[in-house]
This record gives C-alpha cells, structure tokens and sequence, in this order.
C-alpha cells in the first residue's frame, strides 16, 4: 500500500500525476481539495448528506474525466472547483423538481429557492482557508483586520509592533491571499 | 512601461495612504494597475465580510472510502498519511463489471524440497475451464494453525500473453480480493486473511492478465471453481 507523502509535491505536480491516471495523485488531490468541496457543497446546499454525496460524484466524475483536464489551462483544484458548481447546481436542480412533485401532489408550499454556488461562497472559503495558514503575526493581524475591523493604528497598539510594520503585513497579507486565491480558484499562479 | 510595484497597489487598495503623482498618473493611464486594484480591493471587501463559519470542514473519512469503492482503486491509496487504516480493503463491483481490488496478498510457492507435512484440505473445488478456455485445476484450502492458504494445482494452462492472476470472488458477485500471480507450470500457495472464505469469498477464480498496468480483474476468467460452506 502507497503511502502519500504531503508537502513534497507541487500542484503542478499534482495536476500531471492526475491528468496521468496516477491513484496516488488521486488521493493526494483528494487530500488538498476534498475539504474545499465538501465545504462549498455544505455550505450551498445546507445538507451533510448531500454535500457528501457531491464530494463524493465531483472525485469519482474528476477521474474519471481526467482525460478532459488540461494542466496548462488552469488548475486541478479550480478545475474540481468548476465540477463541484456543477454538482450542485444539478442537486439544486433534482430539489427543484422533487419541490415541485410534492407542491403538485401535497399542496405544500413552494420553499424559497437556495441561492445557487456563485464564486463568492468558494472564495470565502480559501480566502479564510489561506488567512489560517499564515504564519503570525500576519495571520493575527490580517485576522483583526478582517473579522474585528480594527484600526492599524489599534493592532498595533495591542500587538505592541511598529505601525509600519502592521500596515506592511497586511498589504503583503492581501497579495498572498490574492495569489493563492487565483491559484485555487482559477489557473496557476502569477498566471 | 513599468508598472506599479504590487505593494503600492495593495495600499491603495486598501486606502491606507494617498498615492504620489506620478503613481496617480501611471494609474490613471494603465487599465492593468487599475483592474488589478479593483481586485484587491473586493478581495479585502470580501475578507472585511468574512463570519466564522467561513471555515473549511472536512469531508468525513468515508466519504473517500465511498470515492475508492466506486472507482474501484486498486491500492486504494492513503489521502491522510498518518492515519490508520485497514490494510486491505475489500472493495469494488462485479456488477459494475469494473472488477476491484485490494492488494495483492502474497504468494507462497512451496517446493517440492518443502517438508512440512501438508495438512488435509478443510475444503476442495475443481477449477473448470470458462467457455472456450481450456485448462483445469484443482484448489485446496488448508488451515495450518491460525493461518489459511489456499493452495492451487493448474493443468494445461495455455502459455500466456501476459500472466494469471488468482482471485477469490466473493458469492455476491460484488466483491474480490486478487491473491496473487500464479504460475501455470508449478501452481502455488497462497496465504488467504482469515475468515475471508466465511464472508462469502469462495469463488476461486484464475485470470488471463495483459501486461498493461491496469491492476483491475481483466474479466477474462479462464478456469473457476467454487469451495463449499
């Protein structure tokens, strides 16, 4: 049994391994990306059951689609993130039609519709993803910054650090988040 | 034209200090700098509306066991190195017809020179060729202390394009473990994981395999038997 090593390979790697039929790339994407998917998914449809079932159909359709990857448009990861978008929509959709059988059948008033997977949800998820695995104090400050909206001048004051200091981790804070976030979401980065 | 360094436009962005002049002009010319402002600029509007429930969750683990069994993953490969799993796993769907597999268990070929006294077999089945094949065998499970083997005996096994392969397959018709590569002079010796033979696994199978990497039951059985309960 193969047992994958994290943090040695590249996404780029990954990517080449999986577009070549590699099992242990499979299970290395799976490892990088399942959380994301199943974290859309849960948060899209509202339901445990069924953002399994979509983490489940979005790796087994990935591979076997891989021949439709392309390494050099794009990213695995935004790749799976486009297949999950559509697994959704396709669950919203069955939804639809289910809501609809029973409103014709029971007279059971039509729910509101959920609001489909729009690309602010993923990017939600890897941008607060991405800040948790800044090293501190960026991730501290960038954090303060973020959910408490706080002044640099008060993070600065309570982390005790030089103003110019904070205001220069949250500027390279924002350009990291900003590449890991075209990385994951769309192609390769700097691309 | 040279264009703005990120961190100037980051700061921008986030309004933390006025721009010079000459950085005002450049971006008032240059659609690059600009669009690329705007970005960040929704990206820190976006982290300024983050909640905590913005949070990754993990899938929970039999979520890829599920994603293996479906796609019928031969090694099915470890995704969390440090954690336990089961050595084997029993997976995959005949009727699905994508065969499965875990991994190979072993194979002991004993040689004629072997002097350990062979205990009786606890349960014997002919292998009959498929229709169309030929060759026949004859398989024997034998308990020898805590450990079962099932020891297989082949006769005019054609020369292969490629090997045989052992399976036991498992009565439902949905599951099979590979036990190895077997030999259509000698036959061999195959150690089975206890009680396997219990849970159903009693169909002995012997494939034709082409030399293709693909580690997936060919489908093209050649001789196959059944042991009794």
């Amino acid at each position: 049994m193969r047992v994958v090593e994290s943090g040695e390979l590249s996404a780029a790697e990954v990517a080449a391994g999986f577009a070549a039929g590699r099992e242990d790339s499979l299970a290395e994407a799976y490892r990088r990306w399942s959380s994301l998917v199943f974290s859309v998914a849960l948060k899209t449809l509202g339901d445990r059951a069924d953002a399994e079932d979509v983490t489940q159909q979005v790796f087994v359709s990935a591979w076997r689609g891989r021949s439709t990857f392309d390494p050099a448009a794009g990213s695995l990861s935004a790749w799976l993130v486009g297949i999950t978008k559509h697994r959704i929509a396709d669950r919203l959709a069955a939804r639809g039609r289910d809501q609809r059988t029973l409103t014709a059948v029971g007279g059971v008033r039509e729910e509101a519709r959920v609001a489909p997977a729009d690309d602010r949800v993923v990017d939600r998820l890897v941008i607060a993803d991405e800040l948790n695995k800044l090293d501190d104090p960026r991730r501290t400050i960038l954090g303060l910054v973020f959910y408490e909206d706080q002044t640099y001048a008060e993070i600065a004051e309570r982390l005790d650090l030089p103003l110019g200091t904070v205001k220069s981790h949250v500027r390279r804070g924002l350009l990291h988040l900003r590449d890991r976030l075209k990385e994951v979401t769309h192609g390769t980065p700097g691309a | 034209m040279e264009h703005l360094e990120p961190e100037v436009l980051a700061q921008h962005a986030l309004d933390d200090a006025p721009l010079s002049a000459d950085q005002e002009g450049h971006l008032a010319g240059c659609e690059t700098c600009r669009t690329e402002v705007e970005e960040l600029r929704q990206l820190a509007d976006l982290g300024r509306h983050l909640e905590p429930g913005d949070r990754l969750e993990a899938a929970p683990p039999q979520v890829w066991d599920r994603v293996v069994e479906e796609l019928g993953l031969r090694d099915a490969p470890e995704y969390e190195p440090k954690s336990v799993r089961r050595r084997l796993v029993l997976v995959g769907t005949l009727a699905a017809a994508v065969g499965l597999i875990a991994g190979v268990l072993g194979t002991r070929i004993i040689g004629g020179e072997d002097t350990v006294p062979q205990q009786p077999p606890v349960a014997t089945t002919r292998l009959d060729p498929l229709e169309g094949k030929s060759g026949d065998g004859v398989a024997d499970l034998i308990r020898s202390g805590a450990e079962t083997e099932l020891r297989v005996g082949v006769n005019g096994l054609p020369q292969p394009q490629g090997f045989y392969e052992l399976w036991l397959i498992n009565t439902d018709g949905k599951r099979m473990v590979s036990l190895g590569i077997l030999d259509p002079s000698n036959g061999g010796t195959f150690v089975v994981p206890p009680n396997l033979t219990s849970q159903g696994y009693r169909i002995v199978d012997v494939s034709l395999e082409p030399d293709d990497g693909v580690p997936e039951h060919s489908r093209n059985s050649v001789i196959r038997g059944t042991l009794p309960t």
